[in-house]
């Protein structure tokens, strides 16, 4: 069933004319970026990831490992990335917790990686074929100590494709693990791939451009250049604090420096990785701040709010962490109310309200059933913040 | 536009081939292949140049447990990626006839396979049971071609998609070395005579 041929398939992919499932598209994204080593353990609902990455890299001379568990694969994909392979793998949130440990290591030996999360429903085991977005805290402070991250939302098949390939670009520029967290329903779903679905993916300085070249391909300044093994070099790779030579540094000047320019080399950037798009910008009374599969929701209700007379603005998050605090702060400054949809308990509208709520009103909206929010939901909680400000 | 054949334009005619947004919720059990159902719908609908989006559900279990697809099929993206309410529901199993009628609409359509689903459930709509696992087993002598039967006799009589995308869609997807069978199923489900259905409409 759904036999598929990437080089063909790739062909097709900005005609239009596919249809094709969110974890397909994904893996379809990571090899156009380049990724030439996957290691894995299949776990619902991101195991088509493998599947298609088992099936294509071996023909494009790549290397496809199934390994034991997840740490395993995590800790593959880190000795390949220090060969210098474009690695990536690919899990759902138990899989994730079993490869915090690792991800810290990748982030202190500057291992660059894409970690795919297909959110389901946790914690634990939890509820396998259901949607959520439990993890994005995870994704941020998983893994213990200061840490950089850089964390992707995607809502659609259009994303996974995209997304996945900016993760790769992001990674090899900032010599960082970078998650890209989708969920059950974006990853199993099947959907045209239309360039209509693809989001206007803006930048506070502008456009996204994803052209072939589309993002500066040479490492961030702060970066430290790469030592690449197996190239009669002999660097020494520790998750020691360390200074230029590799070797591990005690000096309370050096560690403060290390960290703060581990730390500064994503917080410095975020005007080159903080991906958003905005619906009827500086319209709304409201603003519905979304990512992931609640931003479609948001979407839709951005379509039927002018009907129904009510002004929002609809604020599409493509990159969670670093946290987008310009565009944020500017949505705040001019509504009344910003209301944040999530298939959790409030994970992302805590991170927005210690951004925004000196100028407004932050309300979280959390749904953990396995369900998506609809259009209906959101609507009429909309109608109730601006009626009731009415009435006062 | 959207589409791989937006250029030829495919004519569908049926009982809602006319509806720009059409909401189809597939139903039975594990094992039925509702899932691949799915997938293949929604890979004409995509053939016809319209925008599709397949979501699927199912229990826990390998085999038995509930399975569920649901396609939309739209002129224009699709935001909201969730069924509302179905203007087409294809029943395979008792279950899913009696616990999704809820979820048509009033002038939506049900269609069921008769053989297995005895008791159908009150619909005001245009109901439609044939014996879809009775054809698959004459026609073909597996039981398993049933959900491709099925495909047939929605194309044919809802025109959601077209014929000829319905066909491509199924060699397209089933199994290699199972396109001959299936296509018969299909011709099966496809050769339905209005004359059949029409009565039981209300």
């Amino acid at each position: 069933m759904e036999q598929w041929h990437s080089h063909l398939l790739r062909e097709r992919v900005d005609q239009s004319s596919l249809l094709i499932q969110g974890n397909r598209a994904c893996a379809l994204g990571a090899l156009d970026a380049g990724v030439t080593f996957f290691a894995g353990y299949p776990i619902t609902p991101s195991s088509e990831i493998m599947e298609a990455m088992a099936e294509e890299l071996p023909r494009i001379g790549g290397v496809f490992v199934q390994m034991e568990d997840e740490i395993a694969s995590i800790c593959a994909c880190i000795g390949a990335s220090l060969t210098g392979k474009l690695a990536m793998t690919a899990t759902s949130g138990p899989g994730f917790s079993l490869m915090q440990e690792a991800l810290g290591y990748a982030i202190i030996i500057e291992a660059p990686l894409v970690v795919v999360n297909v959110m389901r429903v946790g914690p634990s085991t939890g509820r396998p074929t259901a949607p959520s977005q439990g993890d994005v805290m995870q994704a941020r402070w998983g893994t213990h100590g200061d840490h950089p991250a850089i964390v992707l939302a995607a809502s659609n098949v259009a994303d996974m494709y995209r997304l996945t390939m900016a993760a790769v670009r992001f990674a090899q520029r900032f010599r960082t693990p970078v998650t890209v967290l989708a969920d059950q329903l974006v990853g199993q779903m099947r959907e045209s791939f239309s360039p209509e679905l693809v989001g206007r993916y803006r930048l506070t300085s502008g456009d996204f451009d994803f052209t072939p070249g589309y993002i500066r391909p040479e490492l961030a300044p702060e970066v430290r250049p790469p030592h690449i093994l197996g190239l009669d070099e002999h660097p020494h790779v520790t998750g020691l604090f360390h200074d230029e030579t590799g070797f591990p540094t005690n000096d309370p000047d050096e560690s403060n420096e290390f960290l703060r320019e581990l730390y500064n080399k994503v917080a410095h950037h975020r005007e080159e990785l903080c991906l958003y798009d905005i619906k009827n910008e500086g319209k709304g009374r409201v603003c519905i701040v979304a990512y992931g599969s609640c931003a479609r929701t948001a979407r839709a209700v951005w379509r039927l709010a002018e009907y129904e007379g009510l002004p929002v603005e609809v604020l599409h998050l493509y990159t969670l962490f670093p946290l987008p605090v310009e565009i944020i702060q500017q949505v705040a400054r001019r509504v009344e109310f910003i209301l944040i949809p999530e298939l959790n308990l409030g994970q992302y509208a805590h991170e927005v309200r210690k951004m925004a709520e000196q100028w407004t009103t932050v309300i979280g909206m959390g749904k953990i059933d396995g369900t998506l929010f609809t259009p209906r939901e959101l609507l009429d909680r909309i109608a109730e913040l601006t009626g009731k400000y009415e009435s006062v | 536009m959207l589409g791989s054949v937006a250029a030829s334009f495919r004519p569908r005619f049926g009982l809602l081939a006319d509806r720009d947004f059409v909401e189809v919720r597939l139903g039975g059990s594990g094992g039925q292949g509702v899932v691949l159902m799915g997938i293949i719908l929604a890979t004409a609908a995509n053939h016809d140049g319209r925008c599709v989006v397949e979501t699927e559900s199912y229990g826990p279990e390998a085999r038995g447990g509930y399975s569920r697809s649901d396609v939309i099929i739209a002129e224009a993206p699709i935001d909201y990626p969730k069924l509302d309410n179905a203007d087409l529901l294809v029943a395979l199993s008792q279950d899913s006839a009696q616990g999704y009628v809820k979820s048509l609409r009033r002038n939506g359509v049900l269609i069921y396979d008769s053989e297995i689903v005895k008791n159908p459930p009150a619909f005001a709509g245009a109901t439609i049971g044939l014996p879809f696992s009775l054809w698959a087993k004459e026609e073909t002598g597996r039981i398993q071609a049933t959900n491709v039967v099925a495909l047939g006799a929605v194309a044919r009589i809802t025109g959601v998609v077209s014929i000829q995308s319905i066909r491509e869609a199924v060699s397209e997807a089933v199994p290699a070395g199972t396109t001959e069978v299936n296509l018969k199923a299909l011709d099966r489900g496809l050769s339905v005579d209005p004359a059949e259905w029409e009565t039981d409409q209300r």
